[in-house]
């Protein structure tokens, strides 16, 4: 367990190189210029080569990487951004809370109603309720999240005088507002993940039900309740945990469209407003963050297999 | 659905008694090849309206969607940028009859081109991300080595970013265009979908026949185009058929943050934008149904593609 947990560090050392290589390559190969923008719109320099030299754009491109990716190793500096000059990794952790709250929420609500529905559908398979099940999750898969989002928010202002509510308040603040502020975001993208978890934990639980150990427990006499929930349920989750592994980058790249349309003050906002002011600094760092969470989440999850089943070993 | 579980449930049951050198996959491609008298892609079609009825509501959707993008120019009652500042945020009325927007677009005409780039983008997207996937995929999984290893590195790289962040990145810095994202977004589900591919061609490889050829002197290039290819095609249709509504529905998510498909081009996710917001509270219309075309274009995508993969998948075939 100890070697296969090192062997995974060491196997995620060179994907994250490539990937702040990559990642660096983009913000720096591409077109649009950031520095004439910030002379000619916002006059933050007398000239060109002054702001250049200022944001050490004028260094050999190796020089600006190793300089970046230097202070990220050596002195855990992100970096910071071109126009506020505020260092990233304060605001990225001030930011931080507020996404990992959405998405936490929106686990919770996709998880609870996708587990729920699916238990039902797959323990009464081809029934009524099995139907009704399998075509909710289909439509809940088929409504795009960011037109949901924008229906709630529009269609009960003008109807029922309703709004969600638009100053945020933070959870070590005021726990109870901020729980009022975060529900209808967590809803309206929990429902529209919900569908993906159902149909994972239908054929995952349908599969289970069928082995020997199922048949046994049938036959001791144990009632279904019992059955389903503490003998079949515990297999039938792997699958489901591994694909909210594999949603999780949805679930961040998701918060940049959602928390614009709530205006949460989160990581996805903070994103998005750096790239519409081409923040490179902000941009790069950003993703390589994440792309490092993304990485030790994957591992997490596969440690977490050996918890749900003991049968696996590393 | 019922009947495929059933006709799917017995066959393994069958293969239980059977004698053990005798496989399930023997058993239930025998009959099937008897009784088959059409050509395959007039059986999946068959089978498509009479076993997997979602499926075909899934393609009535498709068609109606492809019939109003190829008709456009016809059907549309108006220009889809013809603006008339007199008939601005007009409700449902005989002239305009899904309403119109803040510079007096008719609204229907913009949906119905938004068919257009909708399918544009995405059959773009997916015609280049299946080559791009295929390519990597196989010369990746036939070489093997280090040159795989590297290779699945960089895929590694790319699939720790959320799509969303690097699709914005990129696209923020390229700048909206209808060509610009159909290219991206082929590119990003070109490199997802090489872990597939190269998986079945890593495992077409092992397979004696490929070592025949080699024996038989057929160079890697032969090999390639003549043996591992033709096995991996139907793992790309499905990958491709399963992946048209994500790519749909990326194009709408970017195009809703003003990074997609640029004005005046109508997508249904700019129609949606978010720049576009507080229009909808004097005009509800401008959110609904933009949000309903583009949830019964995915809607039937995803049918279509469920019931196209469950008769192409190569595991199930003969059932």
């Amino acid at each position: 367990m100890k070697r296969y947990v090192v062997r995974r560090v060491l196997l995620a050392v060179p994907t994250l190189f490539l990937v702040s290589v990559m990642v660096f390559a983009l913000m720096r190969f591409m077109p649009g210029d950031v520095a004439t923008r910030m002379v000619e719109g916002h006059a933050y320099a007398p000239t060109l080569a002054a702001l250049r030299h200022d944001l050490g754009l004028d260094r050999p491109v190796h020089i600006q990487y190793l300089d970046w990716i230097g202070g990220i190793v050596l002195r855990g500096d992100f970096g910071q951004s071109y126009w506020t000059r505020q260092p990233i990794l304060d605001e990225f952790g001030r930011r931080f809370p507020v996404t990992l709250e959405l998405a936490l929420l929106t686990i919770l609500v996709s998880v609870a109603l996708g587990v729920v529905i699916g238990i039902v559908s797959a323990a009464r398979q081809d029934s009524a309720s099995d139907y009704v099940g399998r075509v909710l999750a289909i439509l809940a898969l088929s409504v795009p999240y960011f037109g949901l989002a924008v229906l709630v928010v529009v269609l009960p202002s003008i109807y029922f005088k309703w709004t969600p509510v638009w100053t945020y308040v933070a959870f070590t603040v005021d726990p109870l507002e901020n729980l009022k502020i975060m529900l209808v975001p967590a809803l309206v993208f929990g429902v529209t993940r919900a569908g993906p978890v159902m149909r994972i934990m239908r054929s995952a639980l349908l599969d289970v039900l069928r082995q020997d150990y199922i048949r046994t427990a049938w036959s001791k006499g144990l009632a279904e309740r019992p059955i389903i929930l503490r003998h079949a349920l515990k297999n039938a989750m792997i699958p489901v945990i591994s694909l909210i592994g594999l949603q999780m980058p949805l679930y961040i790249g998701g918060s940049v469209i959602i928390e614009s349309i709530f205006r949460l003050p989160g990581v996805g906002l903070f994103f998005f407003e750096a790239l519409t002011r081409l923040d490179y600094p902000v941009v790069q760092s950003v993703n390589l963050i994440i792309a490092a969470m993304v990485v030790a989440l994957n591992l997490l999850i596969d440690l977490s297999y050996a918890f749900l089943d003991p049968r696996i070993r590393y | 659905m019922r009947s495929w579980t059933r006709a799917f449930a017995i066959k393994s049951e069958g293969a239980s008694t059977a004698p053990s050198d005798f496989s399930p996959r023997m058993a239930a491609a025998k009959p099937a090849l008897e009784t088959r008298t059409r050509p395959w892609w007039v059986e999946v079609w068959v089978r498509l309206l009479t076993g997997q009825p979602l499926g075909a509501i899934g393609g009535a959707i498709v068609l109606v969607m492809l019939a109003a993008a190829v008709l456009a120019d016809w059907i549309a009652p108006y220009g889809f940028a013809q603006t008339s500042l007199r008939e601005r945020f007009i409700a449902v009325s005989s002239a305009h009859w899904l309403g119109t927007d803040e510079l007096g677009r008719d609204l229907l005409t913009r949906l119905i081109y938004g068919a257009r780039i909708s399918l544009y983008v995405g059959f773009g997207a997916i015609a280049i991300g299946s080559v791009l996937a295929t390519a990597i995929g196989v010369v990746s999984g036939y070489l093997g080595g280090r040159f795989d290893l590297l290779v699945q590195r960089a895929v590694d790289a790319w699939m720790a970013f959320p799509p969303l962040l690097l699709l914005l990145s990129i696209m923020s810095l390229l700048g909206p265009s209808v060509w610009n994202i159909t290219v991206v977004l082929g590119i990003a589900f070109g490199i997802q979908n090489s872990r597939v591919v190269r998986g079945v061609a890593l495992l077409v490889k092992e397979h004696s026949f490929v070592e025949s050829a080699r024996a038989l002197g057929a160079g890697h290039l032969r090999t390639t185009f003549t043996h591992i290819l033709p096995n991996v095609v139907p793992t790309i249709i499905v990958v491709a058929t399963t992946g048209l509504s994500t790519v749909i529905l990326t194009e709408a998510s970017l195009s809703f943050l003003g990074l997609g498909v640029p004005p005046p081009y109508p997508t249904w996710g700019g129609m949606l934008s978010l720049a576009g917001l507080d229009h909808m509270y004097r005009a509800p219309w401008l959110a609904i149904w933009p949000a309903v075309a583009l949830s019964l274009a995915v809607f039937g995508f995803n049918m279509l593609g469920d019931a196209l993969r469950d008769l192409l998948d190569p595991r199930l075939k003969g059932g």
